[in-house]
């Protein structure tokens, strides 16, 4: 799967947890940018992800994502 | 060495003086504010350099190793910086809790029908410990999460644990926004350096002028709450929350302020607790800086560890994370149950999903706070204050007991401590966070003009003079 798809997917999903359509996701978006992602929300968010893409995170690899990008990294990883 | 103390005003000019004659020189500060600070705790408690040079030491190559192995290989990563973590938690779990753990088993086994002839010994806690292994902590973890990379200037780092005006009773500064400041310029703009000269200022009023006046009466009546009903200690239980707000707000203010004056940004540690809406936003607006490090090393990784239970996980990260909280400030089950007691008000927000919401209080015409906004203030500040009643007392059965003294009948009313003047300054103190919660153009703490011609300044200075109490009392945050 490229990236790319993934960072849409992605996206889809933010839209739907976080419940507003307006998001756009890109390799440098941070929680910082988003109002309604806050610690709460990420955890859901990631339940999300997790469950969409059939994959598990390990606690580090959550802990050490920067930004957006570095999480579709780690998505597109263990989807190969 | 009391911040409100003429010794202290003696070193800090020393400092001062000596500090910006190096302006510009990074390198030569930061060994100036680690000399001073190594004399600042060695004043305080000169046994105790030798734990934390050695923690710092460690903690130093420690970082350095954890980098390495980030760069090779995270599994062996993740490994090596839970071993450090804890390696640099052993002397505060030893200091603080050895004790706490031989009576509660000897009590355990004894209760089971054992014979028990365990004997503690006096094991005196370093000042400070529970502040400084907090940084070093972070410190390790935010390498591992490769957040920031790990310091290679020793002389900064050890002036980043030591740091003289929060290794007391913190703010607890995280690494990543510390450091940097010590690698560049001290910031020296005249409003930057202004604010914290009336930051102190204000911390050192409300510290003389209100907590330690309201503790008067605080302590008279917990300390022999037999002697009195439920109106005095009803009053003083209603009391203790502001005066511990008065008492280490006053604290992290004047060390934010003293952190200012040598041009560096310490933590925030609270902003306007009493006008929070529930106990959860109470909880992002009270100590911050140690539940914002809570938040990010225990209740996030267990909140992604039970992130597949939904509620229920939440729940229980909560409550863990809340009663570390307690355990946190000692070893007694009375700080444990104001930990729980804590957590279990979080359950209905969670349930309710309220929990995470920003509750924005209504302003009726600008200037007046919504009845219902008042009345969400007001139960919140009464669950707080039970909960510190618990925290307050030196034993379970003491808290129940001043409780039980209160179905006595109403009783005396106690009559110590100087009320007029520290519910006048309460008046000043409460003005202020009205004017800063509601965002009004008014603030205390601006300033624009020079020191010297600034009326409020002047006024709070006059006024702390006559009426701060006549001895210099240590900070309550001191203790943990």
């Amino acid at each position: 799967m490229e990236k790319s798809e993934i960072l849409s997917q992605v996206t889809e999903i933010f839209r739907d947890v976080l419940d507003n359509e307006e998001i756009v996701l890109t390799d440098t978006t941070t929680a910082n940018d988003i109002e309604e992602w806050d610690s709460l929300s990420h955890i859901q968010l990631i339940v999300a992800i997790e469950k969409d893409f059939k994959i598990k995170f390990t606690s580090a690899e959550i802990l050490s994502w920067k930004n957006v990008g570095e999480m579709i990294d780690n998505i597109s990883k263990k989807l190969a | 060495m009391e911040f409100n103390s003429i010794n202290f005003f003696l070193f800090f000019v020393a400092f001062f003086v000596i500090y910006h004659i190096f302006y510009k020189r990074c390198k030569i500060q930061n060994w100036i504010l680690l000399i001073f600070s190594y004399l600042f705790y060695g004043i305080a408690d000169l046994k105790m350099i030798p734990v934390i040079a050695v923690m710092t030491i460690m903690t130093y190559f420690l970082g350095l190793k954890i980098e390495d192995f980030v760069q090779k290989d995270n599994k062996k990563a993740n490994r090596f910086a839970m071993f450090s973590a804890v390696l640099c938690l052993l002397p505060l779990l030893y200091f603080k809790y050895f004790n706490f753990f031989i009576d509660s088993f000897a009590q355990l086994f004894s209760a089971l029908g054992f014979n028990t002839e365990i004997s503690t010994f006096q094991i005196l806690m370093p000042l400070g410990i529970s502040f400084f292994t907090f940084r070093l902590v972070s410190y390790v973890l935010e390498i591992n999460r490769r957040k920031m990379s790990a310091e290679r200037d020793f002389v900064a780092f050890a002036a980043y644990v030591a740091f003289f005006p929060c290794i007391m009773a913190g703010p607890i500064d995280r690494p990543n926004k510390f450091l940097p400041q010590l690698k560049t310029v001290r910031k020296t703009d005249y409003s930057f350096l202004t604010e914290g000269v009336k930051m102190f200022v204000w911390g050192w009023f409300t510290k003389v002028c209100i907590a330690d006046r309201m503790g008067e009466y605080v302590d008279a009546v917990f300390n022999n709450y037999q002697d009195y009903g439920a109106l005095s200690i009803g009053i003083a239980t209603l009391l203790y929350p502001l005066q511990m707000y008065a008492d280490f707000s006053g604290y992290s203010n004047m060390a934010i302020g003293i952190g200012r004056l040598a041009g560096l940004e310490v933590a925030e540690n609270f902003r306007r607790p009493f006008f929070a809406q529930n106990v959860a936003e109470y909880w992002r607006r009270w100590h911050i800086s140690l539940t914002g490090w809570l938040t990010d090393y225990v209740f996030m990784p267990l909140n992604i560890k039970f992130r597949d239970l939904g509620n229920l996980g939440l729940i229980l990260a909560v409550v863990i994370n809340l009663v570390t909280v307690g355990f946190w400030h000692g070893a007694n089950w009375t700080f444990g149950f104001f930990g729980l007691f804590h957590g279990l008000l979080f359950i209905p927000l969670i349930l309710s999903g309220k929990m995470n919401k920003k509750a924005k209080i209504t302003w009726l015409g600008g200037w007046l706070i919504s009845p219902t906004n008042l009345l969400k203030m007001g139960l919140t500040y009464l669950l707080v204050a039970t909960a510190l009643l618990f925290f307050r007392s030196e034993s379970m059965s003491a808290a129940f007991s001043t409780i039980a003294q209160c179905f006595t009948g109403l009783g005396s009313m106690c009559n110590v401590g100087g009320k007029k003047i520290f519910l006048f300054s309460l008046m000043i103190l409460l003005a202020k966070d009205y004017l800063d919660e509601g965002k009004f153009k008014f603030s205390i703490l601006k300033t624009e003009k020079p020191l010297w011609l600034d009326l409020q300044l002047i006024a709070l200075i006059i006024f702390i003079v006559i009426f701060r109490g006549d001895a210099v009392k240590e900070f309550i945050y001191m203790q943990f």
